[in-house]
């Protein structure tokens, strides 16, 4: 028996727009008094008619450019019919027939997830449900009511919780360079509904689907992973079982239980439940002009896929140091512009500052060796010192403590073995903290490197002296002069020059 | 003095030669419908406090000598659809009996800064859902002319209201001739404007791509300068026109009869159309003639199909805008402990009228997955060619003239039993709304028992002045809408 998953994602993003889909209200709920920001319009009172937020709009439009999709110059709202207390009109209004943007496409881990739509709908309240005196009762706080969220559909083309997790991840960091929201699954401001079956290859030859389920509530990245793979796993034993295949009548909704680590049943989906989807008469249609699409696809700053091209075959960085430094949008930005004024400041190239070109604007540049090299020790010390210290002190990246000129210094320093990169690392940390050039802390502190032989002889000859029984291993085993080297850098404070010290000390034991 | 027989301008005046305050107009208002509409009931609430207050601040204004608005000292009765703060609103239904709105609706926020007083909220349909009145969740509403009959519908309230003189205007809404016919049958002029040209923000929606805000009065004059003031692009309103909005006042005599071309529409003159209706309208468009307008027989074939896709597309866009209505945020509740769906079938089942009801499952099966192409979708194809047939019409003639209602007002109680009797005599409104195009209605005299007839002038988009000038020079020559019934 072969079993493949089938996995399809729906991704719904709240917009940190300044105000609600269809009003002028506060889009502002989380952690706000109930019912505070609210309006007859949000609140559906009666005779509130909705007016489109046109930057929810184009925030979408964008968000799905940025996914490969391609904007409808016309689209329109829709009424979705149904009744629960937290829908305030007794409708959402949403997209169904003509989205704003359609057909796109992200690749994760090799495989191509085809992107069906995004489009631009209404969040609903929020209910809350109590017992208390003996009571059952349902809060219900109107604030969410309203606030814009971009809903993204992809087709049932991810085959693993893996793929699943980094499909998300993906999304979050491409929507977060983009600035449109936080896409915090905590918060709430990103959510995501997976819809999973099973394609089953008998040993006989025969292939049968099992029912979709949906599940719902899944409240965070791991839940999202940890509910799949349950899912799948009871998917398949069901079908041990039952032998049941799909049909257009037995798609069920299943909850998340994070706490049980399992998903129940919550409802029956008749085929799919009439919404009575009708074209929204309050809204004339939506139309933008090709020029205004081209202006919303120019604002969308490189995003992370390019970004990680770019410092892979122009920087020369690693794959895991690209990805690392790409994650977050002003970490990357904030690399790259110590690079890019080093193209500037060195004209190795006769451009104009520019921050965040893209990958084509920057082939072709000569002397790109020194860039790479440039661009590979600042990686390094982003990576590596910045980072940590960074991680101490649980702060964002500070662009107003990185001065380039600094890191141009050190690189040099470096590059002519006046600094060991032990001591980089350190000074860089140092300046970060206190602003001052990290050369002229390490001459402060006499860290300054020595590449004197005669300097570093001395210095060997003194740590052979005392360590006679190393000197003896060495004559076994070779890499006991690790030891010794090690004892050099300690005897001149880290600033021998480690390389020389090596081949003095392999001189001297000769 | 009659204080109801003058028009806006001359009430103005009147303040301003400062030979009636506007507590005294007021008074006599209030009077008149203390005593008067016992037996119309045309009024569902009497703002006796704000029209007082309202009074006050006007006589304060002229007191020290600061300007007062354009409509100062008229009074109006609003439709019981349009939401007024602070005053209970009730949409004649019992799901609103008690709603005490927390904003306005843009349509009457603009007349009150005019400094028009409201005199009081008039009976309607419920939600502005009928053709007679009879269906309100309240009373019904008696024609003026005779208390026997109904004023017409939905706006019967105020239709009556201005009949009698209880008020210099009223608002309404004309959705598929609720302005039209209950003017025409109540002997009052009643423009219905292009679809856009008034917001619909603050008004109970009945189906949104229909609904037209509106204005009756006496004559057209005062229609003008009313429309003058409520015209106009609402940032609230998504569907609002953004068109300027000339000086209808300016304009009543632009029009040149001489040379008009009148389309008469030969599917309005059918059998169908009671023989007096017909004469008295037909003597309408010989009296245009007479000032040198040209007759002409023009055809709007898809007429017949105007009432089935009317009562698709309707009770479509209805049934969802009803949807808010569950006692929870706002209106008349029933709590019940079972669970939520038989909550929302106890509030919504207790309070709801039966028209409303009527319409919201019809309205629900048309838009019902199987049913959605074969009813929503067809219906909106040939509402696109109604549309295109009038203008196409009126690309070849100036206006066209119809009559509004097959028969002159019929009786309390009639036609109650059978709703779609009810829904044909709509036949003559509904393609007007289906197209979107304004459409003036006027009267144009009584048949042999003494009940009103009119007409209406149907013009092409944002042809208002044009109308309003053909029905004011109408009404320089005629003098059927300064008849008053005897009560």
């Amino acid at each position: 028996m072969k079993v493949t998953p089938i996995i399809g994602l729906e991704v719904h993003v709240e917009l940190r727009t300044q105000s609600k889909m269809f009003c002028s209200c506060s889009a502002t709920h989380f952690h706000v008094e109930a019912n505070t920001n609210t309006c007859p319009v949000c609140l559906g009172l009666p005779g509130a008619l909705p007016v489109p937020n046109r930057t929810a709009c184009e925030w979408c439009i964008k968000l799905g450019i940025a996914l490969g999709c391609t904007p409808n110059l016309t689209s329109f709202f829709e009424r979705k019919n149904y009744f629960y207390p937290d829908l305030a009109k007794g409708y959402q209004l949403t997209q169904f027939e003509k989205p704003f943007v359609v057909n796109g496409k992200l690749v994760i881990d090799g495989q191509e997830i085809r992107i069906n739509r995004a489009h631009m709908e209404e969040d609903t309240g929020k209910s809350i449900h109590l017992t208390t005196g003996g009571q059952d009762l349902t809060l219900i706080d109107y604030n969410r009511c309203g606030v814009p969220l971009v809903e993204i559909v992809s087709e049932p083309d991810i085959t693993s919780a893996q793929m699943a997790k980094n499909y998300l991840l993906k999304i979050q960091q491409i929507i977060r360079y983009l600035g449109i929201s936080d896409a915090d699954i905590e918060k709430g401001s990103m959510r995501c509904e997976p819809t999973i079956n099973l394609k089953i290859e008998t040993d006989d030859g025969k292939v049968v689907y099992t029912p979709l389920a949906e599940i719902k509530n899944v409240a965070s990245l791991t839940g999202v992973q940890t509910a799949i793979d349950f899912e799948l796993n009871r998917q398949l034993e069901e079908f041990k079982q039952t032998g049941e295949g799909k049909s257009k009548t037995n798609k069920t909704t299943r909850g998340w239980d994070a706490d049980k680590n399992q998903t129940f049943l919550q409802r029956e989906k008749e085929g799919s439940s009439d919404y009575r989807y009708f074209p929204e008469p309050d809204i004339p249609y939506i139309n933008f002009t090709q020029a205004e699409i081209d202006a919303i696809k120019a604002s969308i700053p490189e995003l992370p896929d390019q970004k990680i091209e770019k410092y892979k075959t122009i920087y020369g960085l690693s794959d895991y140091d690209a990805q690392t430094i790409t994650a977050d949008f002003a970490f990357a930005n904030i690399y790259e512009s110590i690079i890019i004024d080093y193209i500037y400041e060195n004209k190795v190239n006769d451009l104009t500052k520019i921050v965040g070109k893209s990958l084509k604007d920057l082939v072709g540049f000569t002397d790109s060796a020194k860039i790479k090299d440039l661009a590979k020790f600042t990686a390094n010390l982003f990576l590596g010192a910045i980072k940590t210290h960074l991680n101490e002190t649980s702060e964002d990246l500070d662009q107003s403590k990185i001065n380039s000129q600094f890191f141009f210094d050190l690189f040099m320093a470096v590059s002519n073995s006046e600094i060991s990169a032990t001591v980089a690392k350190q000074v860089i940390t140092q300046s970060y903290q206190t602003g001052v050039n990290p050369v002229e802390i390490a001459k402060s502190k006499g860290l300054i490197q020595v590449s004197d032989s005669g300097e570093i002889e001395k210095i060997a000859k003194k740590v052979i002296e005392a360590n006679p029984k190393t000197v003896e291993d060495y004559k076994k085993n070779p890499m006991s002069i690790g030891f010794l080297i090690g004892q050099l850098m300690k005897a001149s404070n880290g600033s021998a020059n480690p390389k020389l010290a090596k081949e003095i000390l392999e001189k001297l034991l000769k | 003095m009659d204080y109801s027989t003058l028009s806006i301008p001359q009430i103005r005046q009147l303040l301003l030669d400062k030979k009636a305050t506007a507590t005294e107009i007021t008074q006599f208002f209030l009077d008149k419908i203390k005593l008067i509409d016992p037996q119309i009931k045309a009024f569902i609430t009497i703002t006796e406090k704000e029209a007082l207050e309202k009074a006050a601040e006007i006589d304060k204004k002229i007191a020290n000598n600061e300007t007062i608005g354009k409509l100062a000292g008229s009074i109006m009765a609003v439709k019981d659809i349009f939401l007024t703060k602070d005053i209970e609103t009730t949409a004649s239904s019992q799901v609103l009996k008690g709603y005490i709105p927390q904003y306005s609706s843009t349509v009457y926020q603009k007349l009150l800064d005019q400094d028009a007083i409201i005199i009081g909220k008039t009976n309607t349909d419920p939600f502005a859902f009928g053709g007679s009145t009879e269906n309100s969740g309240f009373f019904t509403t008696k024609n003026p002319w005779n208390l026997d009959m109904i004023p017409g519908g939905s706006s019967g309230g105020s239709a009556a209201a201005t009949a009698a003189n209880l008020c210099h205007f009223a608002l309404g809404t004309d959705t598929g001739g609720s302005i039209r016919q209950p003017a025409s049958l109540c002997g009052v002029s009643g423009l219905k404007p292009t679809y856009g040209l008034n917001s619909r923000f603050g008004i109970t929606a009945m189906a949104s791509s229909f609904d037209c805000p509106g204005v009756f009065a006496r004559s057209v004059d005062d229609i003008a300068t009313v429309t003058q003031i409520t015209a106009g692009h609402d940032k609230n309103d998504a569907t609002s026109t953004h068109q300027t909005i000339p000086d209808y006042s300016s304009l009543l005599d632009s029009v040149n009869l001489k040379g008009l071309k009148i389309g008469l529409p030969k599917e309005y003159f059918t059998q169908a159309i009671n023989p007096e209706v017909k004469a008295k309208v037909l003597e309408a468009a010989k009296v245009l003639e007479s000032k040198g307008a040209i007759l002409k027989e023009v055809s709007l074939p898809s007429t017949n199909l105007g009432l089935a896709v009317y009562y698709i597309l309707v009770p479509s866009e209805i049934s969802a805008n009803m949807s808010r209505y569950e006692g929870i945020r706002f209106g008349q509740t029933a709590p019940d402990g079972s669970n939520i769906i038989s909550y929302y079938m106890n509030v919504r089942g207790q309070f709801m009228e039966p028209e409303v009801k009527r319409r919201i499952i019809i309205g629900t099966y048309a838009l019902s997955s199987g049913y959605y192409d074969a009813y929503y979708t067809k219906a909106a194809k040939v509402r696109t060619l109604i549309k295109q047939e009038f203008e196409s019409v009126l690309a070849d003639v100036d206006v066209i003239l119809a009559p509004v209602s097959p028969t002159s007002a019929w009786k309390i109680g009639e036609k109650c039993s059978n709703p779609l009797e009810m829904y044909l005599a709509d036949a003559y409104t509904v393609c007007i709304n289906v197209a979107g195009v304004p459409s003036l209605a006027l009267p144009c005299g009584f048949n042999s028992n003494n009940l009103p007839i009119g007409f209406q002038l149907i013009g092409n988009f944002f042809e208002e002045s044009k109308i309003m000038s053909i029905g004011h020079q109408y009404q320089q020559i005629t003098d059927y809408h300064l008849q008053t019934p005897k009560i």
